[in-house]
């Protein structure tokens, strides 16, 4: 599919603000599992009197989506296309909880409403008026990358439109002591930044976050960046090659990348994965990581692509997010890789505007 | 788009209340015989009250007709998936080249035993080997993975037009040429957090649920599985198929207007259902019948009969229309896929579809749905699937291209 998305305005929630906003190379430290995401003064874009009935994901997924509309000028959308991992999951147990404390009777129903999965991009329909295309993909660690697919495709069928796209997960007080149980979480060291070196400890440090973006067919002065690639797989036998195909398939080489985005998390289980593209097909390039200092979350790649537009457009990889010590010339071309305990690998190829 | 190559359904498979096969979903329908009952296999305190239209098999008896070992962790989502998946890949070989993708739907997801496990999962090890199969996308995974199916696989979730959204995107991508063929569809278990949300609500009916009657009382849920093998033109004529229908327009649309409820004119259904004649090219008087929403529930009925009002140019002039969910109770997720298959059956079988329970027309709307299985020339049907979020999609069957 080579449908370009041209990137106007991202807006993204993380707990990392001030990196997200590309003002500094400090990064928050963090000493916990799991790692909330910043609020934002929800009330500086939405009303008061509307904030109080929404979720965090819901909250989340407005805001970022009116500072990316704001960014890129649009006063309106046609379509709204996110993905979700787990969705409004506090509400999910909100409800579950209270089937069980209450034997079943006399139930609030906001919670279970709002525990629907497609409750923020329906938010985002509801507050701005849009009543066009709305889509939710819940594919876990590639629901942000079939939200990508599915705006390429759109944007094939429509191209005058504009399209907000996004993603957004939320941790949730019950669900981590279930990934605790299953074994998804280092709760033996976790800390943020999460040291990616061998031998390094089982285990994800857990967070959460929403990135929008407002995308169109077209490029525009306010034009920041734009994806020309996306692919996913659920399994993956030869890394090398499946990445080399995809490469092939949008008429570039290896050398063609300027820097390499890969998925590090810190769980030494997997992080082999990255690292053995990293020493392999990737050793001669500029590489990065992101989610060392963003977390886990199954949509973060919205946001480790909120901060590859960064990159883009100031030309500066931040100290903190390098893996080795090549210096990136000109950044045209970043590849984002990304994969969850060693399933659900994608892809996201990003460029400058112009180039 | 109008004139890109339509994707052709090849086959299709489906459980339900009303049967664990096309043919007896058929038999059903065509003898009037509803699948709605009172709770009997989910443990809540509504067992034996509630009517639901639940699939008569145990999670155990699933497993069992399935040969899934014991201690392997499916969900009941997954397992009536896996059940009518089986029946709509009979005819597939997906070791002859061709690109094929999985695009599934759900609401519920794992729900059913994450809310079954809920404090158990921190006390014992018992049953922790389910804590995986609580994400929507989940189920999704595992049927790839039995099935071998390695093109795009992907989940969507958009409350109760889920599926209806997995079998546009399906038909997008085969118009697209992204694939060369598409298992799409759904499934949704019943699940005490379900039923328990609707009942909250107060839309859950005390007795069989009446769509489009003027005394509805509201919904009964369900549980379905259902999905389509969607080919290429090309692909299905390489293969010599006998296709079962063409999926000639799609549209999705949102209203914009409450959380939960439709809007009082149905204004998300009315540009959905636009949308998607158009992108078949044609006018709403070429439609023979429509398989509505029709929940029972006193907003949707009047919303969504009001969209048709409008689309048809008055209520005179609105086809023959009905609701299958007094058989199948509403399904969630799986109501877009059991629908889609019913509306193809109204196809190949040349026949309107009952709505069963209807005595009294909506006085605000003056529309009569069909109560009685009807042989008549079926060429193209609108299938409506509207859901929470105000998400509102409609599709197009057609007998020819």
């Amino acid at each position: 599919m080579t449908q370009t998305i041209y990137i106007h305005g991202v807006g993204a929630i993380t707990s990392q603000p001030e990196l997200l906003d590309g003002a500094t190379d400090e990064v928050r430290a963090y000493q916990q599992v799991l790692v909330p995401a910043v609020d934002p003064d929800y009330k500086a874009l939405i009303p008061a009197l509307q904030l109080r009935r929404l979720n965090k994901s819901m909250r989340m997924a407005l805001y970022a989506a009116r500072v990316a509309m704001r960014e890129a000028g649009v006063e309106q959308v046609d379509a709204i296309v996110t993905g979700t991992g787990l969705g409004c999951l506090t509400d999910s147990e909100r409800f579950v909880q209270a089937m069980r404390e209450n034997d079943e009777q006399f139930l609030n129903p906001t919670p279970f409403i709002q525990s629907t999965h497609n409750m923020a991009a329906a938010t985002i329909a509801l507050a701005i008026g849009c009543k066009g295309y709305n889509m939710t993909y819940v594919h876990n660690a590639t629901s942000m990358e079939a939200a990508m697919l599915d705006t390429m495709l759109y944007l094939c069928e429509h191209p005058e439109s504009t399209v907000l796209m996004g993603g957004g997960d939320e941790l949730g007080l019950r669900t981590p002591q279930f990934w605790e149980q299953a074994g998804y979480l280092d709760t033996v060291r976790p800390q943020v930044p999460t040291p990616l070196t061998s031998p390094g400890t089982p285990g994800e440090v857990a967070s959460e976050g929403s990135a929008f973006f407002a995308v169109s067919a077209k490029e525009s002065e306010r034009t920041v960046a734009k994806i020309t690639g996306v692919k996913t797989a659920h399994d993956v036998t030869d890394m090398s090659a499946w990445i080399g195909h995809f490469l092939v398939e949008h008429g570039i080489g290896i050398g063609d990348l300027d820097l390499v985005m890969l998925g590090y998390n810190g769980d030494n289980r997997y992080d082999a994965i990255y690292r053995s593209v990293g020493e392999g097909i990737f050793s001669d390039l500029p590489q990065a990581a992101y989610k060392h200092v963003l977390g886990e979350y199954d949509t973060v790649v919205a946001s480790g692509m909120a901060l590859a537009v960064q990159i883009l457009v100031h030309q500066r990889v931040p100290a903190v997010l390098r893996l080795n010590s090549y210096e990136p010339g000109r950044l045209r071309r970043v590849l984002l890789y990304n994969q969850r305990r060693g399933k659900n690998h994608s892809l996201v190829l990003m460029q400058t505007a112009g180039c | 788009m109008t004139q890109a190559p339509q994707a052709v359904v090849s086959g299709m498979g489906v459980v339900s209340a009303i049967g664990l096969t096309v043919a007896e979903n058929l038999d059903a329908l065509r003898h009037a015989r509803s699948g709605i009952r009172p709770l009997a296999l989910i443990p809540s305190v509504h067992k034996g009250k509630l009517l639901v239209g639940e699939i008569p098999l145990s999670n155990v008896e699933l497993y069992g007709a399935l040969g899934i070992p014991e201690d392997e962790a499916y969900t009941r989502t997954a397992l009536l998936a896996l059940l009518a998946m089986q029946e709509a890949m009979a005819e597939v070989d997906l070791g002859d080249g061709r690109r094929t993708g999985l695009i599934s739907a759900t609401t519920v997801g794992g729900m059913d035993a994450t809310e079954r496990y809920y404090d158990d999962y921190l006390e014992s090890p018992a049953h922790r080997h389910f804590i995986p199969t609580h994400p929507c996308g989940h189920f999704t995974e595992q049927i790839a993975q039995r099935y071998g199916i390695r093109n795009y696989v992907t989940t969507i979730s958009t409350a109760c037009s889920s599926a209806a959204n997995a079998i546009m995107l399906g038909a997008r991508m085969i118009r697209a040429g992204l694939l060369d063929r598409a298992i799409v569809g759904g499934a949704d278990s019943l699940s005490q957090f379900t039923i328990n949300g609707f009942n909250s609500l107060m839309i859950y009916s005390d007795t069989y649920c009446a769509p489009f009657d003027e005394h509805r009382k509201g919904l009964n849920l369900g549980e379905a599985a259902a999905f389509l093998v969607l080919e290429s033109e090309a692909t299905a004529h390489e293969l010599e198929r006998t296709p079962l229908a063409y999926v000639s327009g799609y549209g999705n649309a949102n209203d914009a207007f409450h959380q939960t409820a439709s809007s009082d004119d149905g204004e998300g259904a009315l540009l959905a259902m636009q949308s998607a004649l158009k992108v078949a090219g044609l006018p709403p008087s070429a439609i023979d019948y429509v398989n509505a929403h029709g929940t029972a529930t006193p907003n949707n009925d009047l919303s969504e009969g009001k969209a048709l009002v409008e689309l048809f140019g008055g209520n005179e002039a609105v086809p023959l229309f009905s609701s299958t969910k007094a058989f199948t109770g509403h399904t969630l997720a799986a109501a877009g896929a059991i629908e889609a298959v019913y509306s193809i059956l109204a196809l190949s079988e040349q026949a309107v579809l009952p709505n069963l329970n209807f005595n009294t027309p909506i006085a605000e709307l003056g529309i009569t749905p069909q109560t009685e299985w009807k042989a008549t020339q079926v060429r193209h049907v609108l299938s409506n699937s509207l859901g929470f979020g105000g998400n509102c999609s409609s599709l197009v069957f057609s007998k020819n291209p």
